[in-house]
Parts: structure tokens; C-alpha cells; sequence
């Protein structure tokens, strides 16, 4: 057999292959659609898969035609959309709150300790929606869901962070805040006496404590100190999980897809954390281009050809102004992408501009038939013809 | 429509504080670089607020990068870019007189892990030095140092946080001077008459469902006002109905020849069939933003240039002032 030289070869091999695969990119490149579409190719494929997004605003769901996504996987209707797969195609999205509770459950010692930190006024407010904590618990869902024996493989779209990276950092992050020893450090007198006594073992740690307490009054001490206590048990359970999902992201069977779009700012973006997996020894897959526009100029010049049909001189003129702001674009969005190419030393993924929008099944269709320039074989009969 | 852009601004122009948040991707920094360029030159002092970004705001003003200090990058127009760290650092150093002191805490490596995983914290810190900002006067008259403040938020999902952080402190930290705080700085998010919402959007599916979502949990939930909805990247009519007709009707036909000296028929035909395709998307979600967003929508054109520098920008101002 000839080898198989298209730049999404690695990515489909990797559809049929890993178990798992973390989609990430800066926010707005189509990360969510994109990640839905290698979930349906992979499906098509034959795999039962299940993708997952953490996204609260319901991307995903958009993407597929639904209203709403559940935190309970869904089967979707494939065939409804006319698309036949020897596999299925499941869907979620992740709650981080209810995430995080479970995890509690899961690790808290007893009925008591569960309870005081499920109703600790700290705790609710840090589960619920603020930094580090989602990316922290799409980790620990995708632990959990890659031992769903449902699933052969599980394509994570990870949160709209600012920075990519912001993901892969959140988990050292949160477990460093929730390590009892820092806190337990400047709140020590809590820990024993539940009320303030200002013996520190050091004037840093005494002068510490005195901000805290100036600033954020004692009602807040007591909550984080208990917080901190009742965690305190589950530390090491945490800490535990924690490695195992780290271990998880770097094992052969997982892999990271990389998406961007031809702008430069998300390339370079892209590039960045290209750098970072190679450094945190991280496997890739491959990198996805979403939203190319077509080089006008890739077709036929007009050079030799016989002149147009006669056309208003103002229409000539708006045809040719459309022309050249088309060509600009394309242009600078090659050069991009050549240079780009050179870094990573690997072709990317091209994804042309769908002249229409995507929220459901087929338009996914549409679009992994886009990256794999073929379609599998059970897929797609009836839909080519609706393109245009 | 609500109105003319010139009213748009006009009552945009008359706060002090202008949140801009949408989708990644939407084009915010832009528009925030646009809207601050815009009010400098109506001879407000403008101040841009970037957190923990790559400066994209000064790029777009073709200025030097100038770190994270405040700088005129011209007449009337500042720009700044957050750090938290360096906002907290500055905080702590604000709180403990002793400098000695100040200077033990900061170098504290446990201070630091605290201060990188506290949930919150930063967005807290950063609100509350755009508050202290905002609040800022200058000279014998006590004049506002800045008109105007522009906050390019970070993209929704974490924005929507972001600006939900004061709503949590307060509740997490009923008593003491951050819960205080954190109760002013709501106060100055929710006054309509100090401080606005700008929703940015693109012509995209998700994007304009997300500007919706945001739209309604930033005024229900938040009670922040709206005063505006964006929508960036818009692709404007360039063809009367007829020309687009004609266009059309050549394309079915699959016109072949020569348009000018050099460029092809068919390859224009193919471009302005798109272009026409795009537009009339444009104006797909251009209902859909008026529908969902109860507040004034100014499309910005779509811009071929990569990357975006002041000449872009001028015509982006060019639209913002235009009726």
C-alpha cells in the first residue's frame, strides 16, 4: 500500500488508533466544531467516540443541532442527518460544579467531612465558576470518561482559556492552592483554636495573617480555615488523582490537536503551544486550520482569454475591487501559514471558509469530509450534491 | 435601529466605564483600540485597559509596547496592560507601610503559589484597580484623571467570571475591606450611569449566540447595563440589487473571460459570489443581535489587512462616527 501523504493522514490515524484527545486552541478559531467534527469521522470510522466540552455556553450543542447537551453522555440520531456510521458518536458537556462535588464525594472521609465542605460558603463559591477550576475538572472528567468502557475514544474540547496554555498549567495551579500546607502556613491559629491568636512561627507568616485578617475579615478566615481542614483529609487523594491525569495526557494513546485559523495572532498562538507539548513531552497530532479563504488566483489567469461579456464599467470596477480585497487576504494568509510550516516543520491540517455556517450534523459532515478530503465510505451518499 | 452610530457614541462617550466582552476571537481588542481612538479624539481622556494581553492595543495604535505602565500613546489616549501579579504586588505593597515588610511578604514563595491559584483573587484585584482608576482625579480642581475607561475583557466564558467575581467576594467575604471593596466595585459595574456593557460579536453562529448568552446573564444576573451591541468583521453591500443579480445570473451561467488587463472573469465571479454570500449572513445575524440584544448595533467592516494596523483602524473609527 502507498503511504498515505495527506497532512490529516496522522489525524485520522489518531481517530482510529488513541483513546483520547485533547483538542485546544486560542478562543474563536472553531475548536468546538472542530472537535465535534473528528468525533462524528471518527464515528464514521467505525469507533463508538464521545466528545466532551466544558464550554458553558453551549457551543457544542449549537454545533450539533441541539438545543441543549446534558452532563449525562447522549447518543446523538446520526442517522436522523442522513449520515450512516458504523460507529457511534456520543455528547456531553461538562458541569464543573457538579464535577467537583463528585470528586469531594469521592474522596471526602466521612458523611460529616463531605457535608461540612459541600456547604462551606468558601467552597461554593470556588467550585462554581472561577479560574482554573474548569480546566482543572475537564481533567479530572476526562480521567473518569476514559475508563467508560462505552467509549473507545474521547475527544475533549477543552474551555475558551485566554491563553491555550492556561490548560495544561491549571492542574499544578489548583493543586498548589489547595495544598493545606501554604495556608495552613499563614492560618495556622485557625487550624487549632478557630479563633485568631496572632503566634505565627514567623514575623512574615504574623504580618501575613494580619493582612488577611484586615482584609478579609474573620467570617472568611473561619470558612477558608475550615475549608482548608476538611480538605485537608482528601489532600492526598487529590494529589493522587491528579498525577494519573497527568500521566493520562502523556501516555501514547492520548494526543492533542491544535486549532487555529490563518490569522496570525492564533498561529502564533498555536505555535506556542506546539512548543510547550514538546517541552512537557506531550504527544501531537496535528495541527487544524479552520476558516482558509480560497486564493482567487489559484485559478485561471485572464491572460489570453478572450474579453468578458460587455459589463457595466461601475460593476467591472466592484468586480475587480472584490477580486483584490480577496486576493489580500489569502495572500497574507499563506504567508502565514508558510512560515508557520516551517517552525513546526509539519503540513497543517487546511480547513477551507464553508460559504455556510455550521450548527448541525451534516455542516460537521461537511467539514470532516473538509479536513480528510475523503469521506469514509458508509458516510455521506446523499449529501455532496446540497453543497452549494 | 435604535439610532444613528453618532448617537451611539454620543451616549457610549458619556460613561466612565465601558466593559467590551464577547466571544475569542470577535475582534474586542480591536474594537476596544477603535472606541478609545474614537473618544481621544472627541478630546476625552481615554484610557485602555488590556489584562494580561499580548498589547495588541498597541499595536494597532502603531505604539511602542510600553510594559504595564500607563502611557499616552497620543494626545488623550492611554493604554495600559494589567499584569494581576503586578496589580496584587502593588496592592500588598499599598496595604503594608513598612516597605521592608512589603518586600518579605511579596518574595514569599508561598505567597506567590497562594496569590496564582486563590480563585478570584485576580480578577478581584484587577477590577479593583480599574475602580481606583476610574476614581482617580488629578490637579487642584480635583478633575477625573480619565474621562473614559475602556476594559477589553477577557473572552466570555472566563469574562462572564471575570465580571462575576465582585458577586461572588461580596458573598464569600461578608465583612472586611475586600468584601467592601468588592460591594464598591459592583456598585460602579452596575451604576447605568457610570458604566457600560458592549457586547462584541462576528458574523458566526456561535458567536452570536454566545453575545446573546452573555448579553443575558451580564444584565440579568450581573445587572450590568448594555449600551451597545458590536459586530465586527461584517461584510457590507458593494453590489447594487441589480449588479447582484447580474453577478448571480454570470455565475450560473459560468461566464469565462477576461475582466481587466489582469484578472480573470470567473475568478472575480467566484469572489464577489462569496462576498454577496457573506453579506447576506451579515445581515442574518445583524436581525439576530437586534432581536436578542436590547441595545444599539454598529456593524464594523470586515478588514483584509493581517495583521491590522492603524490605517485599518482609522476606517473602523471612520464607521463608529459615521450616521
Amino acid at each position: 500500500m502507498r503511504a498515505d501523504l495527506r497532512p490529516a493522514a496522522p489525524l485520522e490515524a489518531a481517530l482510529k488508533q488513541r483513546r483520547v484527545l485533547v483538542v485546544c486552541g486560542a478562543g474563536g478559531v472553531g475548536k468546538t466544531t472542530t472537535a465535534a467534527a473528528l468525533a462524528l469521522q471518527a464515528a464514521l470510522l467505525g469507533r463508538r467516540v464521545l466528545v466532551c466540552t466544558i464550554d458553558p455556553s453551549r457551543r457544542l450543542a449549537t454545533s450539533l443541532g441541539l438545543s441543549e447537551l446534558s452532563q449525562k453522555p447522549r447518543l446523538l440520531p446520526l442517522e436522523r442527518f442522513g449520515l450512516r456510521a458504523a460507529g457511534e458518536m456520543w455528547a456531553m458537556t461538562l458541569d464543573t460544579k457538579g464535577t467537583f462535588d463528585s470528586l469531594v464525594e469521592r474522596f471526602a472521609s466521612s458523611d460529616e467531612a463531605r457535608r461540612r465542605i459541600l456547604d462551606n460558603r468558601f467552597y461554593k463559591q470556588v467550585s462554581a465558576a472561577l479560574a482554573g477550576t474548569h480546566e482543572y475538572m475537564a481533567m479530572e472528567k476526562l480521567f473518569e470518561l476514559s475508563a467508560d468502557k462505552r467509549f473507545e475514544l474521547v475527544i475533549l474540547d477543552t474551555p475558551p482559556t485566554r491563553h491555550a496554555l492556561d490548560f495544561l498549567e491549571a492542574p499544578d495551579r489548583m493543586m498548589s492552592f489547595l495544598d493545606a500546607s501554604i495556608l495552613r502556613f499563614i492560618l495556622k491559629p485557625y487550624f487549632v483554636a478557630g479563633r485568631l491568636t496572632l503566634k505565627v512561627a514567623t514575623r512574615t507568616g504574623a504580618a501575613m495573617l494580619g493582612l488577611v485578617d484586615r482584609y478579609l475579615g474573620l467570617q472568611f478566615l473561619q470558612d477558608l480555615s475550615e475549608f482548608f481542614l476538611s480538605f485537608e483529609a482528601m489532600y492526598d487523594g487529590f494529589k493522587e488523582r491528579a498525577a494519573r491525569v497527568f500521566a493520562l495526557l502523556r501516555d501514547p494513546a492520548s494526543g492533542f490537536v491544535l486549532v487555529a485559523t490563518p490569522a496570525r495572532l492564533t498561529l502564533d498562538e498555536a505555535f506556542y503551544f506546539y512548543r510547550r507539548l514538546e517541552e512537557k513531552k506531550m504527544p501531537f497530532v496535528g495541527l487544524v486550520v479552520n476558516r482558509l479563504h480560497p486564493d482567487p488566483a489559484e485559478g485561471a489567469t485572464g491572460a489570453g482569454r478572450a474579453p468578458s461579456p460587455a459589463l457595466a464599467k461601475a460593476l467591472v470596477e466592484k468586480l475587480a475591487a472584490v477580486l483584490r480585497d480577496q486576493r489580500l487576504v489569502a495572500r497574507a494568509e499563506r504567508k502565514s501559514l508558510a512560515r508557520l510550516e516551517v517552525d513546526v516543520g509539519r503540513a497543517p491540517v487546511l480547513v477551507p471558509e464553508l460559504e455556510a455556517d455550521v450548527h448541525d450534523l451534516r455542516g460537521l459532515a461537511e467539514i470532516a469530509a473538509a479536513i480528510f478530503g475523503r469521506v469514509p465510505a458508509a458516510g455521506l451518499a446523499r449529501r455532496r450534491a446540497r453543497v452549494s | 435601529m435604535l439610532g444613528s452610530s453618532r448617537v451611539i457614541l454620543d451616549r457610549l462617550f458619556e460613561k466612565r466605564l465601558l466593559v467590551l466582552s464577547g466571544k475569542g476571537g470577535v475582534g474586542k481588542s480591536v474594537t476596544g483600540a477603535a472606541l478609545a481612538l474614537a473618544a481621544s479624539e472627541r478630546g476625552k481622556r481615554t484610557l485602555l485597559v488590556e489584562v494580561d494581553a499580548a498589547r495588541e492595543a498597541a499595536r494597532y495604535l502603531d505604539a511602542a509596547d510600553s510594559g504595564s505602565a500607563i502611557t499616552e500613546v497620543r494626545s488623550d489616549l492611554f493604554t495600559v496592560n494589567l499584569r494581576p501579579q503586578a496589580v496584587m504586588d502593588e496592592y500588598v505593597g499599598h496595604v503594608v507601610k513598612i516597605e521592608m515588610l512589603a518586600r518579605r511578604i511579596l518574595e514569599n514563595p508561598i505567597y506567590k503559589r497562594f496569590f496564582a491559584a486563590a480563585p478570584g483573587l485576580k480578577e478581584l484585584m484587577v477590577l479593583g484597580k480599574i475602580m481606583v482608576l476610574e476614581e482617580e482625579t488629578h490637579g487642584w480642581a480635583r478633575k477625573p484623571r480619565f474621562d473614559l475607561v475602556i476594559l477589553d475583557a477577557p473572552a466570555t466564558g472566563h469574562g462572564l467570571s471575570f465580571l462575576k467575581v465582585p458577586m461572588a467576594a461580596a458573598e464569600a467575604v461578608p465583612v472586611g475591606p475586600i468584601g467592601a471593596n468588592a460591594r464598591r466595585i459592583l456598585t460602579l459595574l452596575r451604576d447605568p450611569r457610570r458604566t457600560a456593557l458592549v457586547v462584541v460579536a462576528i458574523p458566526e453562529e456561535m458567536a452570536v449566540v454566545e453575545a446573546a448568552w452573555f448579553h443575558r446573564l451580564a444584565t440579568q444576573e450581573l445587572r450590568i447595563t448594555c449600551a451597545a451591541s458590536v459586530l465586527n468583521a461584517a461584510y457590507e453591500r458593494r453590489f447594487t440589487r441589480d449588479e447582484e443579480a447580474d453577478v448571480l445570473r454570470l455565475c450560473a451561467e459560468g461566464a469565462t473571460g477576461r475582466l481587466t488587463r489582469d484578472a480573470d472573469l470567473g475568478a472575480a465571479l467566484d469572489a464577489a459570489r462569496r462576498q454577496i454570500r457573506r453579506r447576506k449572513l451579515t445581515q442574518f445575524y445583524e436581525r439576530r443581535l437586534r432581536r436578542d440584544i436590547d441595545a444599539p448595533l454598529v456593524s464594523l467592516p470586515y478588514l483584509v489587512r493581517d495583521p491590522i494596523g492603524p490605517d485599518a483602524l482609522r476606517l473602523l473609527v471612520k464607521r463608529l462616527e459615521a450616521a
